[in-house]
């Protein structure tokens, strides 16, 4: 290290987690390249309405973070980028980044008038596909950074009307993908988590009802910038829903589905239910756990929920929902009751859990997984956020602290 | 003020659950999927949570006096199900064989059919050798010599022999299943007191016994509910014709042996197709039908190859009678006289008593249903 400038760290993936690690490791005097697959930072934590325990938007604090971003010369964020090939050489690792055509370049405005032409549909992937955007637009109000994204392949034979309308020359239709290659001292793998997929709980009646969804989908019918412009409706009639059902734990801590407790969905589930009462003050509620886990200080969410008027907080595991005759019926043991419940619900709301998503990132850097397929992490190679190990936005962001801390060590030591 | 409740744990009934095949039930974190899927459990009364929680407990009274344990049917839904693979479908089947136990009269008979992993030689050997040494005792072990071509089974084996054990046989079995079945009765009704009309029950509970209805709804359990169905009306049918027999013998005096073309015989002959199909269908879901069958624990597996062996004994003494040489006759006759002694000694210990346990607890559901105000 006599002089010579230490290698800087690469980061996989911009949710919480990987720009914390990023941000530390840089404002601790680091350089770092942050990789995002998508075209804009944020990753799941956007996604989210409101989160716990002060219920607000998560776009406050990620304002935060990227101005930190922007602020700090050491972070090189490069987005719509994978890593595609990571080697062992020279006590650190050449790390090979692909970047995908920028069909959409920094000249960008965000001003609009390609989407304004655009003839092509596309789903919303931000919003969960649960609406469709031209396909070239801004992925999503807060996006950063604020540049348009066109997915490329739904275009027209032929058409180029946004680049005939772009008067910046920020549309290349004709770009192509490049890679380049870092040679990182160490690496954070921060790839986050998918939600475990509805249709595998046909029995809860996952894919076979449009009104039964999943807890990420009811952040998006929440939140003002998604599909529903922040109205809470039964997808099937787009009406407000009366009868609301939570059911905890749905495909978590089962062995026939996810093994572990992901660790947010109680409080995730408690949050939404403030949603749909703020809402619909009239509705009624039913969260069905099998046990409420709110740790900590987040204890204060279920005492705040269980005295609300309209929401009942019932023991047991539900075992099925049907759909019957436009609405869903469940059977559930009310344990406590000591009886079996026939409820029926307008909205069932599924509390999935989070499957990491390691995926490539395995075999790319060589890492190993736990029975539950978390990542484990291995000298120069940091885990943090939920591709770790289950956890909210908090422990992510220490989880992430910590890894950047290792990650920092591991580089000085190697360079 | 209201008494506090005394839980009375049993170490030994835990240690018991675990030994006898039902150690999954510690798995069980008490979420109660279980009882939502079951198709079985009454919605006022649902199981198997609550049979699980206190098989962990080892509250071995409460669940010998929960009529919970025999509504089961084992369609292993819940196994199915089960978060924890916590197996309550196996659970309970072991419960349900703890219970046996624990009422059986006298109860030392009821510990040695419930060691049937261990005991079975002695189970099974000792009714064989008593017919060995019956037989010998009054000359009958051999075949006597001019017998004719169309012979009989009375002529090795004189009826009177016969009558002379197996009404004691079946009269012991009665009795101790009469004071089983009586504190069995008791249980359930010190629990629900006033309800659980005997009568009132009797005739609905037989209905469905008959149909096995209930059976029916098992959502896992179907090819299990046709084997069941078919062997019970297999030996409804053979104690039938020998109830006939008896009448063919003694009032029409009929000349044994029957002609293959006599209803009394095409009765016996059917009620044999029909058990060697149930039995055939209940040991092939045993063996391959994977988690939905269940497992086998050793007290099952003890009944159902005494039923298969009752049965192929049975089958093939007629088959021998008729084309094969009477010495293979007689000895397979023998085996198969030990073999239906044996079943009969053992019942009231043997997987072979849910079918007093499990009509006793529906006599009681049903009973307790019709003194419902609005059932």
């Amino acid at each position: 290290m006599t002089g010579q400038q230490p290698r800087p760290l690469v980061v996989v993936g911009a949710g919480i987690a990987g720009i914390t690690a990023a941000l530390e490791a840089a404002e601790a005097g680091r350089e770092v390249v942050l990789v995002e697959r998508d075209a804009s930072v944020g990753g799941r934590v956007l996604r989210n309405h409101h989160y716990f325990p002060k219920l607000c938007p998560p776009s406050c604090g990620m304002e935060i973070n990227t101005g930190r971003l922007e602020r700090n010369p050491r972070v090189r964020v490069v987005t719509r980028a994978r890593v595609t090939g990571c080697r062992e050489s020279d006590g650190g690792y050449e790390v090979t980044i692909a970047h995908a055509p920028a069909w959409v370049n920094e000249r960008c405005t965000a001003c609009g008038a390609c989407s304004s032409v655009c003839p092509a549909k596309v789903k919303d992937a931000f919003n969960l596909e649960m609406a469709e955007v031209p396909a070239v637009r801004l992925p999503h109000p807060n996006a950063w950074p604020k540049r348009f994204v066109l997915d490329r392949q739904a275009c027209p034979e032929g058409c180029h009307a946004c680049k005939d309308v772009c008067t910046y020359g920020a549309i290349d239709l004709d770009a192509e993908e490049r890679t380049e290659t870092v040679h990182a001292g160490a690496v954070v793998v921060a790839t986050g988590w998918d939600p475990y997929p509805l249709e595998r709980l046909p029995e809860l009646g996952g894919g076979l009802s449009p009104d039964v969804i999943a807890n990420v989908h009811m952040e998006r019918m929440a939140a003002p910038a998604g599909p529903t412009g922040g109205k809470i409706l039964r997808p099937s009639d787009q009406q407000p829903p009366k009868r609301v059902a939570f059911v905890q734990c749905a495909g978590s801590r089962d062995v026939n589905h996810l093994a572990y407790c992901s660790a947010v969905c109680c409080l995730a589930s408690l949050k939404q239910a403030i949603y749909v009462k703020e809402q619909l003050p009239d509705a009624l509620v039913t969260i069905y756990y099998i046990d409420r886990r709110t740790p900590g200080r987040n204890e204060e969410m279920l005492t705040r929920v269980a005295a609300m008027e309209g929401v009942r907080l019932v023991k047991g595991k539900v075992a099925k929902v049907e759909p019957r005759d436009g609405v869903l019926a469940l059977r559930v043991e009310d344990v406590e009751g000591g009886r079996i419940v026939h409820a029926e619900a307008d909205l069932v709301v599924l509390a999935t859990g989070m499957v990491p998503s390691l995926g490539a990132g395995a075999g790319l850097f060589g890492l190993a997984s736990d029975d539950d397929g978390f990542g484990v992490e291995k000298p120069g190679v940091a885990v943090a956020g939920v591709v770790h190990r289950p956890e909210d936005v908090a422990a992510s962001v220490r989880d992430a602290t910590g890894a950047a801390a290792r990650a920092c060590v591991a580089a000085g030591r190697r360079a | 003020m209201a008494a506090i409740p005394t839980l009375l744990p049993s170490h030994d009934f835990r240690e018991a659950l675990r030994r006898r095949g039902g150690e999954a039930a510690s798995r069980c974190y008490q979420c109660a999927t279980c009882s939502g899927v079951c198709e079985l459990a009454p919605d006022e009364a649902p199981f198997p949570r609550r049979l699980m929680l206190w098989a962990q407990w080892g509250l071995a009274d409460r669940l010998a006096a929960d009529p919970a344990v025999w509504l089961c049917h084992q369609c292993n839904d819940c196994t199915v199900h089960c978060p924890r693979d916590a197996k309550p479908g196996d659970v309970v089947q072991v419960i349900r064989a703890l219970v046996i136990e624990k009422l059986a009269f006298p109860g030392f008979l009821g510990r040695l059919v419930g060691a049937a992993r261990s005991s079975w030689p002695l189970l099974v050997g000792l009714p064989i050798a008593f017919w060995v040494v019956l037989l010998a005792a009054t000359g009958h072990l051999a075949v006597p010599a001019g017998l004719p071509q169309n012979w009989a089974f009375e002529q090795l084996v004189p009826h009177l022999l016969i009558y002379s054990v197996f009404f004691p046989a079946a009269g012991w079995a009665m009795l101790a299943a009469w004071v089983s079945g009586r504190r069995f009765w008791g249980l359930l009704t010190a629990n629900s007191p006033g309800k659980g009309s005997f009568l009132a029950g009797l005739a609905p509970a037989l209905g469905e016994v008959a149909t096995h209805k209930r059976f029916g709804t098992c959502g896992a359990a179907k090819p299990r509910e046709f084997g069941h169905l078919t062997l019970m009306w297999g030996f409804v049918g053979a104690a039938v014709t020998s109830g006939l027999l008896i009448v063919g013998i003694y009032i029409q005096h009929l000349a044994m042996p029957l002609a293959l073309t006599h209803p009394y015989k095409i009765l016996g002959n059917l009620s044999a197709v029909l058990l060697v199909i149930g039995a055939g269908v209940l040991v092939a879901n045993r063996l391959g039908g994977g988690v939905k069958a269940g497992a086998s624990t050793a007290f099952d597996t003890y009944f159902l190859t005494v039923v298969v062996l009752v049965i192929t004994t049975g089958v093939l003494s007629e088959v021998a009678r008729l084309s094969l040489t009477a010495e293979f006759a007689l000895a397979v006759y023998i085996a198969h006289l030990g073999l239906v002694l044996c079943l009969f000694l053992t019942f009231p210990y043997s997987k072979f008593a849910h079918l007093l346990y499990r009509s006793l607890a529906m006599v009681h559901e049903r009973g307790s249903q019709a003194q419902a105000p609005s059932a």
